[in-house]
């Protein structure tokens, strides 16, 4: 393992070049270029806002900052993902004939998805501590906020492990790409990206019959990386904003002991991806 | 006239650090899928027909040693291994057992430039100029390296101008020739030249032929594959002959060509 990282060392100008060419790539052809990782993000929080306020009756003050915290750090997650998973059979020219370090191109895949990422979590503190507040609307300055890189890093070395495992069994089976979107689709919905993750608890009869359930809903690290970012930046939301019947619920307190939990389990998934990664890797060009 | 070493196990060349290539024993083993559906796969577990995976031998125990600055050209028919050979000493491929070791000409690591099939990494949405720092990188060139030789490539490469469009408009020609360019200006100490020297007009091959004997001049090693007997004649030292997966002669030039237009004969007549 430090023998191969020392080699991505090595090579660190390449994916730096990697990285640089698949952002340059992905926005060659369009006027708007870089507009493109902002826009979609902006109207798809005006629509779940529209919808859920006008349809479903959510009452929660800054909705769309709480939308905001899930769909970015899930966008990412999926995305770079799905990216990932493509990237060596795309780059397959490239590593037939030259040698590199394989992961360096699905890493390549990550870092790009993640630019975006800064990029618009750039564009929510702009609006949310920039902006609005301009108009008496947006979210208090929270000591808390301090923790938003240590959560960005944990996440980032989540996708990172989810990445490379998936990226090399895609090589061998083209399904994986089709069960990781399908699961992805669900996820969007079962996880708590659109709601808080105590409308879980307050809502499932089977929750509220085994509560260790959701504990163990809440040590999904995607879901627990989405509830930090939601409690370090944002105050507490009352149940009953998001559904009316919940009235007199309290919020539940963030539970450190299973946030660490989570960051224990990002670490492993991303150390035993890279191991899987790197058993594999040379198998990629000799594939039967 | 080169002469030739046979080599039996590494310990024989224990001051290695003579040569630039050492290969001992080498042996790669490639697996092969004969069927693919998910179905035959789970149905050939059980009632014991023909396995699906099966080993194929591409090269078995193939040992030689080359100094530095010879030019050792390896050749064969189709399907005999040279690829295979190239690609293992470009680290494209892990060897199944065996050792190669690769020394530059100070005894340390070596650098190697792979010409293997000259501007697959290039991408044509992007211009020359950002292919060419793309693919400088992939070939290990740094940073400051690369802005140091960025106006000699382009120069070589005949592109001027076009260097700044987009590769997508570009010829066949115009491609093959930045290829060369960049992998041919990255100070390799170890040149692996797989059949791509067949690249643009007769002008430019001219020119690639005299950059070539070039880098003889200053004793680079260069290994190269090809089917064109007069061009082996022309640059090569020495001559490594494959056949299925072995070495069937490692000699003087002239010695192993004659035998193997010998051989091309009969096989073509029978």
């Amino acid at each position: 393992m430090l023998e191969e990282l020392r080699e991505l060392w090595r090579y660190r100008y390449l994916l730096y070049m990697l990285v640089r060419r698949e952002l340059k790539v992905r926005y060659k052809n369009s006027v708007l270029g870089f507009l493109w990782s902002g826009i979609p993000l902006l109207l798809q929080v005006f629509v779940y806002t529209f919808l859920f306020r006008n349809v479903v009756g959510v009452r929660a003050p800054n909705y769309s900052a709480y939308l905001l915290t899930g769909i970015i750090p899930w966008t990412f997650f999926s995305t770079a993902i799905l990216d990932a998973s493509q990237s060596l059979l795309i780059n397959y020219p490239i590593i037939r004939k030259v040698y590199l370090p394989r992961e360096v191109i699905p890493l390549a895949s990550v870092l790009s998805n993640f630019v975006h990422f800064l990029l618009s979590w750039a564009l929510y503190f702009i609006v949310f501590l920039g902006i609005a507040p301009l108009f008496g609307l947006g979210t208090p300055l929270l000591g808390s906020m301090v923790w938003f890189p240590f959560i960005t890093v944990i996440e980032l070395l989540l996708v990172i492990g989810c990445a490379l495992v998936v990226a090399s069994l895609n090589v061998f089976y083209e399904d994986v790409k089709f069960i990781v979107q399908t699961v992805f689709q669900l996820g969007f919905f079962l996880l708590p990206v659109l709601y808080p993750a105590d409308q879980i608890y307050y809502t499932s009869h089977l929750i509220r019959a085994h509560p260790w359930l959701y504990r163990v809903y809440l040590l999904d690290p995607i879901a627990a990386i989405i509830t930090a970012y939601r409690h370090m930046l944002l105050q507490p939301i009352s149940p009953s904003a998001f559904n009316a019947s919940l009235k007199g619920a309290k919020p539940l307190p963030f539970d450190w002991t299973l946030w660490f939990g989570a960051c224990l389990l990002s670490f492993l998934i991303a150390w035993a991806g890279y191991a899987y990664f790197n058993r594999r890797k040379w198998l990629f060009v000799e594939r039967p | 006239m080169t002469e030739t070493i046979a080599v039996t196990g590494l310990d024989e060349v224990e001051e290695g650090k003579q040569y630039a290539v050492v290969v001992s024993h080498l042996t790669k083993e490639f697996r092969v899928r004969y069927r693919t559906s998910v179905k035959r796969r789970l149905i050939s577990l059980f009632d014991g027909s023909e396995p699906t995976l099966k080993r194929f031998t591409a090269l078995s125990d193939v040992s030689f040693c080359v100094p530095h600055g010879q030019t050792v050209a390896i050749i064969g028919r189709n399907g005999s291994g040279k690829s295979t050979l190239m690609g293992l000493l470009a680290r494209v491929y892990r060897k199944t057992s065996g050792e190669i070791r690769l020394y530059g000409a100070d005894g340390g690591a070596a650098r190697i430039a792979p010409l293997l099939e000259l501007g697959a990494g290039f991408h044509i949405d992007l211009t020359g100029e950002e292919n060419i720092e793309f693919y400088g990188a992939i070939l290990g060139m740094s940073a400051r390296e690369m802005r140091q030789k960025f106006d000699r490539i382009v120069e070589f490469a005949e592109l001027g101008d076009k260097v700044r469009t987009a590769v997508r408009n570009w010829n066949d020609g115009a491609r093959l020739r930045l290829g060369f360019a960049i992998a041919i200006h990255t100070d390799p100490d170890i040149l692996l030249i797989d059949e791509v020297l067949a690249v643009g007009d007769e002008a430019f091959q001219t020119k690639c032929y005299r950059k070539v004997e070039e880098l003889q001049r200053q004793g680079k090693t260069i290994l190269f594959v090809s089917h064109d007997l007069a061009k082996v004649e022309r640059v090569a030292q020495r001559v490594i002959w494959l056949m299925d997966g072995q070495i069937h002669m490692d000699g003087e030039v002239k010695t192993v060509l004659e035998a193997y237009r010998l051989y091309s004969a009969t096989q073509a007549g029978s």
